[in-house]
């Protein structure tokens, strides 16, 4: 096995495989800061490129690029408040509060430092895992996903907002977002469900329109209102000084860190889940690490740990996900059944083969995500001041710019005008759910998980009836949703009856 | 501001759920068990969030997360956000109407020259970069079809 890793790293340092690994890492780079431009659609576009390369190559240039598009897209969200993917979007609760601050330097060195370990754990365990894992999967049925989709929400609901008003608007948040979920065609029944004739709905709403809506134009609107840059009118010197810091963050926080690392990995691992949903229930386990109802009250004004969660669950997804692809070619997101187009464009069959026979071209892919993140981590970083200098530019000079990037974005999701519609619509609810108070974070997940959470539960009821309920699993993370709504209740009266005492 | 944008917003589930709920009813058991279980309660918490909201007006809520700037409050932020949305609507027709590859230099440069008063070389000069990275990377790169604009297609153009 040993022996098999090695060869991997020197298949991935061989000249072509390296030059394409860089290529792919270059294309990523920009689909990751582009918002709208999503890695899947990119890795589709870049598909048919690899016929003619060895499957090391192949993978090289696919993953070299894939795996480096969470990293820049956290950068826009970051700067901009714009979701670069749909996979960065938690990114922008905490991220970009701290950059209105004059803390960008900060939030991008502790998310960059943040998703270099979440891949590094991501690729280790995807080096390790695949026989520990094969049993876990198995035990996970739709009963299981259908609960970690509720305890997902349950999470989110319950610590967006502060109070039984807060957990209640947290909770309609996120029911709404399941009811958008359900717009589109049926899977069971084939119905066309609040289409209104549409041909554009039957697809359902895509994710990307409606998360640049309902985050960006409030952003950009209040932007305009203010008529000054992202930072206000902070001090300049403010900005480049926090990068260290931001890096030191991450290893101040190390093990919440490692644990949403974990959480991104196991998340990956889980078909259907998804990058999307990965950073969200990181950015609730973040937010729940607060020790104090005070302390929680940071999160979303630019708490780095709110930086560090999603940074690196959405890096550390990316080994997850290829491991069940890898192992079982059971893709565990839309990236990775891409990929698994381009393991039969490259002749190879994923399963039993691939850990065996395939061994180095396996472990060749460990080694372009490790090797990936590296190079584009370093880069970063070496243009990580001017980055941040973008937050002090004239507010006047970056809202046509933002504007066009937010409506190109927008558009190239389906090159349908309806999108720009859907997202100047959820743009609205946004900049509504903000000056009302209410958290947005848990429409998106429920928006994300709607469609996995329809086809478990009813996969479910029609194969258990009600006694999936009962499953060991299930009732396990039954009682873990349960805890999470109790949690900052009794979190908030300890706090109450403690101020009580000092008084 | 605060009140009144949760009233609206609550009001406004409230009404949407409960469509959406007669709508679903229609429905066979397999396509309206979701949208059911989950419409209900919905419209159930956002009747409970109205009616809060209207015996207690005064009772805030903070969402751990962004919140608009001081300068929103008041009619003066009111006038400006409206100016805000004014500018996205004017680019929405303009792209309908004229096109991506028009659309965006016009707004680059009316934005900096009416809304940033900057001057005339800078707002032209910016307009053309915006411009030409648009080009560059998305029609000669990536081929992405953006259509041409209404007008260019009635006077037969396109």
């Amino acid at each position: 096995m040993i022996e098999a890793l090695f060869e991997g790293l020197l298949l991935v340092l061989q000249g072509k495989a390296l030059a394409f690994m860089l290529l792919g890492i270059g294309v990523g780079f920009w689909v990751g800061l582009l918002p709208g431009l999503g890695g899947a659609t990119t890795l589709a576009l870049m598909l048919p490129f690899i016929y003619s390369m060895t499957p090391v190559e192949g993978f090289a240039f696919l993953l070299g690029m894939h795996s480096v598009v969470a990293t820049t897209g956290d950068i826009t969200s970051v700067l901009f408040g714009i979701p670069g993917e749909g996979t960065t979007a938690a990114t922008i609760l905490d991220g970009h509060a701290m950059a209105k601050k004059g803390e960008a330097g900060r939030a991008l060195g502790a998310v960059l430092a943040s998703s270099l370990v979440g891949a590094l754990i991501g690729a280790a365990a995807l080096a390790l895992a695949v026989p520990v894992v094969r049993p876990l999967v198995l035990t996970f049925g739709s009963p299981e996903l259908f609960m970690i989709a509720i305890v997902g929400i349950a999470f989110i609901a319950s610590l967006s907002a502060q109070g039984g008003r807060g957990m209640l608007r947290g909770f309609l948040a996120g029911g709404v977002g399941l009811m958008v979920a359900t717009v589109g065609q049926d899977p069971q029944a084939g119905i066309a469900r609040y289409t209104f004739d549409s041909l554009y709905l039957w697809n359902g709403l895509d994710l990307v329109p409606v998360l640049i809506g309902i985050f960006a134009i409030p952003e950009i609107v209040d932007l305009i209102v203010r008529g000054t840059s992202i930072a206000g009118d902070l001090p300049r010197d403010r900005l480049s000084r926090g990068a260290l810091e931001g890096v030191k963050d991450t290893f101040r926080h190390f093990w919440l860190t490692i644990r949403c690392s974990l959480i991104g990995t196991f998340i990956g691992i889980m078909p259907g889940l998804g990058g999307a949903v990965a950073q969200w229930l990181a950015y609730g386990h973040a937010a729940q690490s607060a020790r104090t109802a005070e302390e929680r009250q940071g999160f979303g004004r630019g708490d780095v740990r709110g930086v560090l969660g999603p940074g690196a669950a959405n890096n550390s997804k990316e080994g997850g996900s290829l491991i069940p692809t890898v192992a079982f070619g059971v893709p565990g997101s839309s990236s990775m059944a891409i990929l698994l187009g381009g393991f039969f464009l490259l002749g190879l069959v994923p399963g039993p083969d691939m850990l065996t026979t395939h061994l180095p071209v396996t472990f060749s892919m460990v080694w372009t995500i490790v090797l990936a993140n590296i190079i584009t981590v370093i880069a970063c970083f070496l243009f990580l001041n001017h980055l941040a200098r973008i937050t002090v530019v004239r507010g006047h000079l970056l809202v046509p710019v933002i504007l066009v990037l937010v409506f190109v974005g927008s558009y190239t999701t389906n090159n349908h005008y309806g999108d720009i519609l859907v997202m100047l619509f959820f743009g609205a609810v946004g900049y509504l759910m903000v000056a009302g108070g209410w958290p947005r974070a848990p429409f998106v997940l429920g928006l994300v998980l709607g469609k996995i959470v329809e086809n478990n539960l009813y996969i479910s009821v029609a194969r258990y009836d009600a006694a999936w309920l009962t499953r060991p699993v299930v009732l396990v993370l039954m009682a873990l949703a349960v805890a999470a709504i109790l949690y900052p209740l009794i979190q908030a009266r300890r706090s109450v009856s403690s101020r009580e005492k000092h008084a | 501001m605060h009140s009144k944008a949760s009233l609206i917003l609550g009001a406004g589930i409230m009404l949407l759920a409960g469509a959406a709920i007669i709508i679903a009813l229609d429905w066979p058991l397999k396509a309206k068990l979701f949208p059911l279980a989950i419409g209900i309660p919905v419209f159930v918490m956002a009747t409970v969030e109205v009616i809060w909201g209207v015996l207690d007006p005064a009772a805030r809520s903070e969402a751990m997360e962004f919140k608009l700037s001081e300068q929103a409050s008041g009619r003066p932020g009111a006038a400006r956000a409206l100016t805000a949305i004014a500018w996205m609507v004017g680019f929405l027709a303009a792209i309908a109407l004229l096109g991506y590859p028009i659309a965006i230099p016009l707004l680059v440069f009316l934005y900096l020259k009416l809304q940033g008063r900057e001057r005339w070389m800078l707002s032209a000069a910016v307009a053309l970069a915006v411009w030409g990275v648009f080009y560059a990377v998305f029609d000669e790169l990536l081929h992405l079809p953006f259509p041409a604009g209404w007008i260019q297609q009635w006077l037969g153009l396109a």
